[in-house]
């Protein structure tokens, strides 16, 4: 079909936040009608991505949309697509949709949760599709203030303090980001923010490289999160609501390591290799150190937050490898990080909404205060301990393809440091048979019998995430093909 | 004589306004006063719009009509107006309100005059001319406080301004000229310069409140009203800045090492405001801190002088945006009260205001895509092209701070109960004010093009 004649992106774009201005003009006093305009919109949102790729994703930058925005500093709107950011246009429109879904429940002030959520999901497509710096740097900011509201309001006990941290962590790294542009900028010849430009051109050479790399990984690293920036993660996606939670895990992070990707690999490919060793042991220590501190949680969200950590930790040794070698292997690595990223999206994203369905019936997160809850919510449990498996890396489920290609292209080049980072499966593989062992089977506790299983709403929001969990892990190749001929049209 | 005239045609506008305004005072016509000051002050704005692009020298090379005399007009004048319409709210009625719009106008054009200053002369009168006039309007109310912080304001004033006359005969008599151009000769002493140039940062930095000749600003911002307190943490600073600018272009680095002073004294300056706002309990005085705090983020843009594309720019676009958005702050202070907990469940109460509120701040710390991210943004830049990468870090750890500070604000506007009290109305002026630079606060964040040369 053609859409040519549309501007696909830019309406993926901004529909979320024109969502948002219907519910800011039209003020329903419904909470029902509010949810209905919002996830109409997200809906129409999903709609519009596949719209996309209908039209057809190509192997480098394609489908580019331009508009003169600041000439004289070589700044413009520009909106582009490829393999890499498609996968995470995709990702971003069904997660909002299914979290708007779940957050149904939130009567209170729901209008400005939903108009916040909306102006989140502009910003986190904006952050993907953007081909100027500029224009990326706006919506990665804005990602912040709109998260910061929704956990400062919406969150759980401490959550004016965790939203306050989220916000000032990730303000220093965005900083650095500012910086790292900046001298990209200065350095690039003529002066542009285009980040085609940048890429097909890489003239920043010597210091100034190594510099802006180092500013560029400083700021994707709070953002990812990688040891030692990760404090402000889970305080962040544990007092933050499970829809937030949902987001935060499966969206936000993805900005850190999409930019991983698009910037220093693309923009520092010299540096990058130059320092890949010093990634690569941050990644592994970040990989061992997230599932060894999610092992020693009783709080169930923590846990889930911590996995992430690991998780975080396997994807930018994927795209470490990608930047030292130029081989297939390399590339191998970099299509399992790619997929990492949606993969980890899906299935951190259906696990926080499942906690957050665990606590709104059980009203606590203590792993030891719950036990054989599989008798009282069956669904709950049943769908728990799948997407549990899912990400312990469960052959057959999303994580397991993603993994495995990250290991396998990085075995080639550093087989000791797979050796290592390698023991981070069976710990998370212990952690989580623990936690389900603890919560779900055994005797049921007391008290917990009277609740319904999971509803409608719930049911709704969770088993299409559910469901691509399992389409990821038997065929990864719905999205793989597209990954890797993007990564092959690098050429590395 | 006849084109020096018309080219200092703006200033000489504010001039005659200024004096229009002082007759309808006497003639106790407040109200006219206003008017007198909003015309005058627009016509000047549109011509200074009008001669822009305009790169020359007037009397003898001893007033400069260039990108930064031309835009400080463009910048003080409408901001004048907004003051002048905040104070209106606060101080309507109140005996001689009509000398405060006519000692704006006088400020401002001190202001002027510093930001087009090709002569030593033309600093030292600007700068007395500003600080007379200030001080007046800080004293309006005549009780303590008032009183207290104007008479800080004075002798903080004479002694930084004794201090840097001293220290620029210094530069008269070496370079035989009074000039700022006669500083530009690699064959003069270098320690006399060099003292030189310190005095007039003491000089001048205590006009654009930088560290560490700052420490009358936040008992003078308390004492006086609010809206003179806006107006002195906008205009002096601007019209200061300018002029180091104008004084820099001309001064060899290889005599002082000036952007490493400056730059020494910008760290500490931002590092100083965002550190001391944390602990403030009163929003005036937060405000003032964070004035010293951004004035030191301001100073960027005078080091990329002569040695950053970006340099003037940077310098225009922050002067609009701050400008803005300082002034934006302040009107919501007057409206909503002095105390912290005066903002307290105002996200309820006056959910537009404390969205207004939220943009301001947020557009200090330097949020895309408001005007104060597009002004830190060339600032940093400027600073970066200038081999200043290490301040442009310290500027951006500051910026981190300065989220803190402002958040103190934020907080208890969205997450507090409103106290059980008596609620301040808003003064249509004040309304007005503030809508104004709310839409000007996010329009030129977007629209920087319209500021670059």
């Amino acid at each position: 079909m053609d859409f040519s004649s549309l501007p696909l992106l830019s309406i993926t774009t901004f529909l979320p936040v024109f969502g948002a201005l219907v519910i800011m003009v039209l003020r329903p006093k419904q909470t029902k009608t509010a949810y209905g305009i919002g996830i109409a919109f997200a809906s129409l949102t999903l709609l519009a991505a596949i719209m996309i790729w209908i039209q057809g994703i190509g192997s480098g930058l394609s489908q580019i949309e331009e508009l003169s925005w600041i000439p004289s500093l070589g700044i413009a709107y520009r909106l582009g697509v490829d393999g890499i950011s498609f996968p995470l246009v995709l990702l971003t429109a069904f997660l909002f949709l299914t979290s708007l879904i779940f957050s149904a429940k939130i009567k209170d002030n729901a209008n400005i949760f939903i108009e916040l959520v909306l102006m989140l999901e502009t910003a986190c497509l904006g952050v993907f599709l953007s081909l100027d710096l500029f224009l990326f740097y706006v919506f990665f900011e804005i990602t912040l203030v709109g998260m910061y509201f929704i956990i400062a309001k919406w969150g759980h006990e401490h959550r004016k303090k965790a939203a306050l941290t989220f916000f000032i962590y990730t303000l220093v790294g965005s900083l650095f980001l500012l910086l790292a542009f900046l001298a990209l900028y200065l350095f690039s010849d003529p002066n542009t923010f285009d980040i085609q430009q940048l890429v097909a051109n890489p003239t920043i050479t010597g210091l100034a490289a190594t510099l802006t790399f180092w500013g560029l990984f400083i700021a994707f690293a709070i953002k990812t999160p990688l040891f030692p920036f990760h404090t402000w993660l889970p305080l962040a996606h544990t007092e933050a609501p499970a829809a937030g939670s949902a987001i935060l895990a499966g969206v936000l992070l993805k900005l850190g390591t999409y930019g991983f990707i698009r910037f220093p690999l693309q923009m520092t490919p010299d540096a990058f290799r130059e320092f890949a060793p010093y990634v690569i042991v941050v990644a592994v220590f970040t990989a061992l150190y997230g599932a060894f501190v999610a092992l020693a949680q009783t709080d169930i969200k923590r846990m889930v937050a911590y996995t992430s950590v690991n998780h975080m930790g396997y994807l930018i040794f994927g795209v470490a490898i990608a930047a030292v070698t130029t081989t297939t292997s390399g590339m191998i690595a970099l299509d399992g990080a790619v997929l990492q990223m949606i993969s980890h999206g899906v299935v951190t994203g259906v696990l926080f909404l499942l906690v957050g369905a665990l606590q709104d019936r059980t009203g606590t997160r203590e792993m030891n205060e719950m036990s054989g809850l599989l008798k009282a919510y069956p669904i709950l449990s049943g769908l728990f301990m799948l997407a549990a498996f899912a990400s312990l890396g469960l052959p057959g489920l999303a994580h397991f393809p993603a993994e495995f290609q990250i290991f396998l292209g990085g075995f080639d080049v550093y087989p000791i440091a797979v050796g290592i980072i390698i023991i981070g499966l069976p710990i998370t593989t212990a952690l989580y048979l623990r936690a389900i062992q603890k919560v779900f089977l055994g005797t049921l506790a007391e008290g917990f019998s009277g609740v319904k299983d999971l509803g409608s709403r719930e049911l709704w929001a969770i088993v299409p995430l559910i469901l691509a969990t399992i389409l990821i892990g038997i065929y990864p190749d719905s999205l793989l093909s597209m990954i890797h001929a993007t990564t092959n049209f690098f050429g590395l | 004589m006849a084109t020096d005239l018309l080219n200092i045609l703006p200033q000489l506008i504010v001039l005659s306004t200024t004096a229009i305004v002082l007759c309808l005072e006497m003639a106790r016509l407040p109200r006219a006063a206003l008017w007198a000051l909003v015309v005058g002050m627009l016509t000047a704005t549109g011509v200074a719009v009008d001669l822009l692009g305009t790169d020359t020298t007037a009397f003898s090379t001893t007033f400069r009509v260039d990108a930064l005399s031309l835009w400080a007009v463009i910048i003080l004048g409408p901001a004048t107006i907004l003051f002048a319409l905040l104070g209106r709210s606060e101080l309507k009625d109140s005996a001689r309100e009509g000398t405060i719009y006519s000692l704006m106008g006088f400020s401002a054009l001190g202001a002027m005059i510093l930001a087009g200053s090709g002569d030593l002369m033309f600093i030292v009168l600007g700068l007395l001319i500003g600080t007379l006039a200030g001080m007046a309007m800080a004293a309006h109310p005549r009780n303590g406080p008032s009183s207290e912080g104007a008479m800080k304001y004075f002798i903080y004033g004479s002694v930084a301004g004794a201090i840097m006359l001293f220290g620029l005969t210094y530069w008269a008599g070496l370079a035989g000229t009074t000039l700022i151009s006669g500083i530009n000769n690699p064959d003069l002493s270098s320690y006399a310069v060099m003292f030189g140039f310190i005095t007039l940062v003491i000089g001048i930095g205590y006009a654009a409140s930088l560290f560490p000749v700052h420490f009358w600003i936040p008992d003078t911002f308390e004492g006086a009203p609010v809206s003179i307190a806006a107006y002195l943490s906008v205009v002096p600073k601007i019209g200061a800045l300018f002029a180091l600018a104008q004084v820099v272009r001309d001064l060899p680095v290889s005599l002082v090492d000036w952007p490493l002073i400056l730059a020494v004294l910008a760290a500490l300056s931002m590092t100083f405001g965002n550190v001391v706002a944390l602990w403030q309990n009163n929003v005036i005085r937060l405000l003032a801190y964070s004035t010293v705090a951004q004035s030191g983020y301001y100073v960027l843009g005078v080091i990329g002088v002569g040695q950053s594309s970006l340099a003037i720019d940077s310098l225009v676009v922050f002067g609009v945006a701050y400008a803005l958005m300082n002034t934006g702050a302040f009107a919501i202070t007057l409206g909503e009260g002095t105390r912290l907990d005066d903002f307290k469940g105002m996200g309820k109460r006056r959910p537009w205001q404390a969205v207004g509120m939220t943009i301001f701040l947020l557009s200090l710390v330097g949020m895309p895509p408001l005007a104060g991210f597009a002004g830190k943004f060339l600032l940093f830049g400027a600073a970066i092209e200038s081999g200043y990468s290490w301040l442009a870090v310290v500027a951006i750890l500051n910026s981190a701070i300065s989220l803190a500070v402002y958040m103190r604000i934020v907080v208890p506007m969205f997450f507090q109960e409103t106290e059980d009290r008596q609620i301040k109305t808003y003064a249509p002026g004040t309304s007005f004010v503030w809508i104004s630079t709310f839409a000007l606060t996010i329009a030129a964040g977007i629209g920087v093009q319209w500021f670059l040369a």
